[in-house]
């Protein structure tokens, strides 16, 4: 090949790209783009932060009640957005001088917020907790709370997952179930749905009357087993734990079921053993997120000679830097927001990252099963504040909060 | 229960402020930072990479996207990224070559070849499939050399070329480069089926053969055959937080989850930023890895600032193509599956203007490119495990109509598409084995990095809009004093390798600017 279309054209094409470029920038329009359709989208899934308010409050059992949270068009939330049942809203408030966040499970259904406008979430009291102590004394219908957008991976995937779904709950982790049920029965999802609930008392179980009209209404595809540990003299339901035994002998065959598990941290190690027994795939086992450990001395490789040990934290932070004291039994997002610091914070179960933060000195401990950091990351020196725990004094770079 | 130690670790003013953590903006800031400059580099995310990111699922860490570095390559024959890392900022990053060949599949013309590096081994490859193309395939790839060659030639006259030495060494590079990739490759006379190999290419750059400027194919396409491809370790954050500490080492600053709202201007000259976060820093140098679309529709401060040229100047270009990603972690090992080979193009035919056709289109993806990352990274997921991801492009115009109530379902639809058409065309089982799944769409781009439309393709490297018009064109469109641009929609045109000398080069004119005021 010699030329294109002819030795002079093609000399007289390139000296014209330029020329042509101005032409084409002269006739194009002088007004701001529009913004596209699918950053549109984008925001209505996925926005940063919601504005909230309690419509109602509902009282389930003695110690959990659940709230029906709507939009706030006055706080510039018009619409809640769309979430796949199962997932979560991390909920933030500011208690005192500290600014403090929890994810909470949406025990309401996608339909629910599509067509009705509302979410609900439902939190169960804990003995002296800091946080429900806060929302119980102050939540009253008409308060105003804001939350994240919808997030978190513990969600029925099609793609992935059996049509056979064996649901695995304890005490409050039954939360997610009712929003997978409710949506499987509004929208009239074909998948067998067995749920196995423990209870420690009678009295504790949520939802009794909605599951068993969920299970009435479903012709055999919904099944509600009640499992309860500290049983009374009416129980006529099975007992115990949910063992490898309870669980083979109400969910039936094993093969080609996919276990749900979402319940307190005693329930998923008394599980682990449990369903190793029944050799499911890893594949087959979803276990939501469990939040911050309870007890951090009692993983395997934490230091015992360090428990209860202080030491000091320097964070540079939106730039200042502070100084602060440190309990090696708790993660470094609770001591800095103990001291009022705000640092991003969002499933407090070392999966999401938002509160990745580089640790530019010091010694930690990291959880090795709530170790949700990339690989670089790890050799880097960042951590994830909500599963760390300092085991000298430290020094931090926290990114802050969106 | 705290005390303030020091509240000014952001200073008040820089030299220079760098606008997003993407590639371009990480080089762009590592760049100044080598070279003295006083230096602060903003993110509205919280990690360091833009679209060069990685996430984490289970026991598996996803690269987001098809990912290699074209110019890179070996020790022994380093391209300009490799140059820039360890000659200008001095890296601390060795990267992995990608296994040399891809495997196409085109269905309805029977094509099930593998592709390998080299040139030579491409013509053969070639001619083993299509018996007879060695001659016309032979003399235009000797094309695409000596436009790689002229293109080196004007890097290194640092873009001030001899014209007759072009003239004299590189003629057709001249006479070709006003055209499309079929006004020229036409004049070759290769067969039918051996185009259609050819061109499995144009889709990694952008738009079809009909529009693609043919000088931004070929120095894509020689470079790619005769430096290979390059990709990190540990995903893509490996090397931008790798980027992130050298910026920190150089004497940078980072601030993440700090989203620059405003880019402040003063009579045609840049005087500072503004974040969301309510930080004002003075500058009179910005470097913007946002395109020039996000950052004068929404970006330059007041809005009478932006000259109505600047809005006619993005108005005129065609923003380019996005991504529909499914990535898959599997409970069996590449080599139980049968997971041989990097690459995998499939599709039911390779007509380009009617492919790029059904990028308008929802539904099933036609054309899918798929990856087995193990195949290169062997170590990158657990023993008995293996990453996979499938990728297909789209126009965003394709997602006007979904709304939040058929996102999810549509998505997952779409998924199970791609999957199975991988599946039925390759033999290979995936769906038994998945462990893991998520799906990136336009939506998710767009909701992490800002950009226009969920748009990673940049501006469509058509021959008007391409690199060299581009460049001849800065003077022209120079319209805020102070404020350059780096990244996928800058003036190299888009790509992982493009995005990372975008941001050297705008550093350098920063530079330079900086060294005229003094």
């Amino acid at each position: 090949m010699k030329f294109v279309k002819g030795n002079i054209r093609d000399l007289i094409a390139f000296l014209r790209l330029v020329p042509q470029r101005r032409k084409r920038i002269k006739a194009a329009s002088a007004s701001p783009t529009p913004s596209g359709p699918v950053n549109r989208l984008a925001h209505q899934l996925h926005p940063t932060s919601m504005n909230l308010v309690i419509r109602e409050m509902l009282d389930e059992t003695p110690t959990t009640r659940t709230f029906r949270l709507v939009a706030d068009p006055e706080s510039e939330t018009n619409d809640l957005a769309l979430f796949r049942a199962g997932q979560y809203l991390s909920v933030k408030c500011r208690i005192g001088d500290v600014l403090v966040s929890r994810p909470y499970s949406l025990s309401s259904s996608p339909l629910d917020a599509l067509k009705r406008g509302f979410y609900e979430i439902t939190m169960r009291k804990k003995e002296g907790g800091f946080f429900t102590d806060h929302v119980w004394n102050s939540w009253k219908t008409g308060t105003r709370i804001e939350t994240s957008g919808p997030a978190g991976y513990f969600y029925i995937d099609p793609v992935r997952d059996s049509k056979d779904i064996v649901a695995l709950a304890g005490g409050c982790g039954i939360t997610p179930f009712r929003s997978m049920l409710r949506d499987i029965t509004q929208n009239g999802i074909k998948i067998r749905f067995t749920l196995l609930y423990g209870i420690p008392k009678p009295d504790e179980i949520i939802f009794e009357e909605e599951l068993a009209e969920m299970e009435q209404s479903a012709g055999g595809r919904i099944r509600v087993h009640y499992i309860c540990s500290e049983p009374d003299q009416q129980w006529t339901g099975p007992t115990g734990f949910l063992s490898a035994n309870t669980i083979s002998r109400l969910a039936g065959e094993i093969v080609n079921k996919t276990f749900f598990i979402c319940g307190p941290q005693e329930m998923y190690r008394y599980l682990e053993s449990e369903l190793a027994s029944l050799s499911i795939p890893r594949r087959r086992l979803r276990w939501e997120a469990c939040g911050e450990a309870a007890d951090v001395t009692a993983y395997e490789g934490f230091p015992q000679e360090m428990a209860n040990r202080s030491f000091d934290v320097t964070v540079q932070m939106g730039g200042a830097v502070h100084r602060l004291k440190a309990q090696s039994t708790e993660s470094l997002m609770v001591s800095l927001e103990r001291a009022g610091l705000a640092p991003p914070s969002q499933c407090r179960s070392g999966d999401c990252g938002i509160c990745r933060s580089r640790l530019s000195s010091g010694e930690v401990f990291v959880i090795p099963d709530s170790d949700g950091r990339r690989a670089a990351d790890r050799i880097y020196g960042y951590i994830h504040l909500c599963s760390t725990y300092p085991l000298s004094d430290v020094e931090l770079i926290v990114p802050r909060s969106d | 229960m705290k005390e303030i130690v020091s509240d000014s670790t952001i200073q008040k003013s820089y030299e220079a402020v760098v606008v997003g953590a993407g590639c371009g903006g990480l080089a762009a800031a590592a760049q100044l930072a080598a070279k003295g400059v006083q230096v602060l580099l903003l993110e509205q995310h919280n990690l360091p990479g833009g679209f060069g990111s990685s996430f984490v699922r289970g026991r598996f860490e996803f690269e987001t996207a098809l990912h290699m570095l074209v110019d890179y390559g070996p020790s022994y024959r380093m391209g300009s990224v490799r140059k820039f890392f360890e000659n200008d900022i001095a890296l601390d990053i060795e990267l992995v070559e990608v296994p040399d060949a891809y495997r196409i599949i085109i269905a309805d013309d029977g094509i099930d070849a593998v592709i390998p590096l080299g040139v030579e081994q491409f013509i053969s490859a070639i001619e083993d499939a299509v018996p007879g193309s060695r001659p016309s395939m032979t003399s235009y790839i000797e094309l695409c050399k000596e436009v790689m060659d002229a293109l080196e030639y004007i890097g290194e006259s640092k873009g001030r070329p001899d014209q007759k030495v072009l003239r004299a060494k590189y003629p057709r590079f001249l006479k070709t480069t006003a055209y499309s990739v079929e006004e020229v490759t036409r004049k070759f006379n290769i067969p039918d089926k051996a185009l259609k190999l050819l061109y499995s290419y144009w889709m990694v750059v952008g738009p079809p053969p009909s529009r693609l400027n043919f000088t931004t194919f070929a120095a894509f396409m020689f470079r790619y055959m005769t430096h290979g491809s390059f990709i990190p370790r540990m995903r893509s954050h490996e090397m931008m937080t790798a980027l992130d500490e050298r910026i920190r080492e150089l004497g940078g600053d980072i601030e993440y989850n700090s989203r620059v709202e405003k880019i402040l201007v003063q009579n045609g000259e840049v005087i500072g930023i503004e974040t969301a976060k309510g930080d004002r820093i003075e500058t009179k140098h910005v470097i913007c890895n946002a395109s020039p679309t996000i950052t004068y529709n929404n970006l330059v401060y007041p809005k009478e600032e932006v000259p109505q040229r600047a809005y006619q100047t993005i108005n005129a270009r065609e923003h380019g193509l996005t991504m529909f990603v499914v990535y898959l972690g599997l409970d069996a090992s590449a080599e139980e599956l049968g997971l041989d080979t990097y690459g995998y193009m499939i599709t039911p035919f390779l007509e380009p203007d009617r492919l790029y056709e059904n990028f308008y289109r929802l539904g099933s993806p036609t054309v899918q490119a798929t990856v087995c990352m193990n195949a290169a990274l062997p170590e990158c997921s657990p023993p008995g495990t293996s990453i996979v991801f499938l990728a297909s492009l789209m126009r965003p115009e394709a997602w006007a109509s979904v709304r939040p109530g058929n996102y999810f379902a549509l998505k997952n639809k779409m998924a199970k598409a791609m999957i199975e058409q991988f599946e039925n065309k390759t033999g290979i089982k995936l769906s038994d084995h998945i462990e893991e799944i998520e799906i990136a769409t336009p939506q998710t781009f767009a909701r992490y990095t800002g950009t226009h439309n969920g748009v990673i393709y940049g501006y469509e490297p058509e021959s008007w809009d391409w690199t060299m018009p581009r460049l001849a064109s800065i003077q022209n469109e120079y319209y805020i004093r102070g404020l350059h641009f780096s990244g996928g929609f800058s003036f190299l045109c888009a790509g992982y390798s493009n995005s990372l000398l975008s941001g050297k080069m705008a550093a350098n004119f920063t530079i330079k600017e900086m060294e005229k005021e003094r």
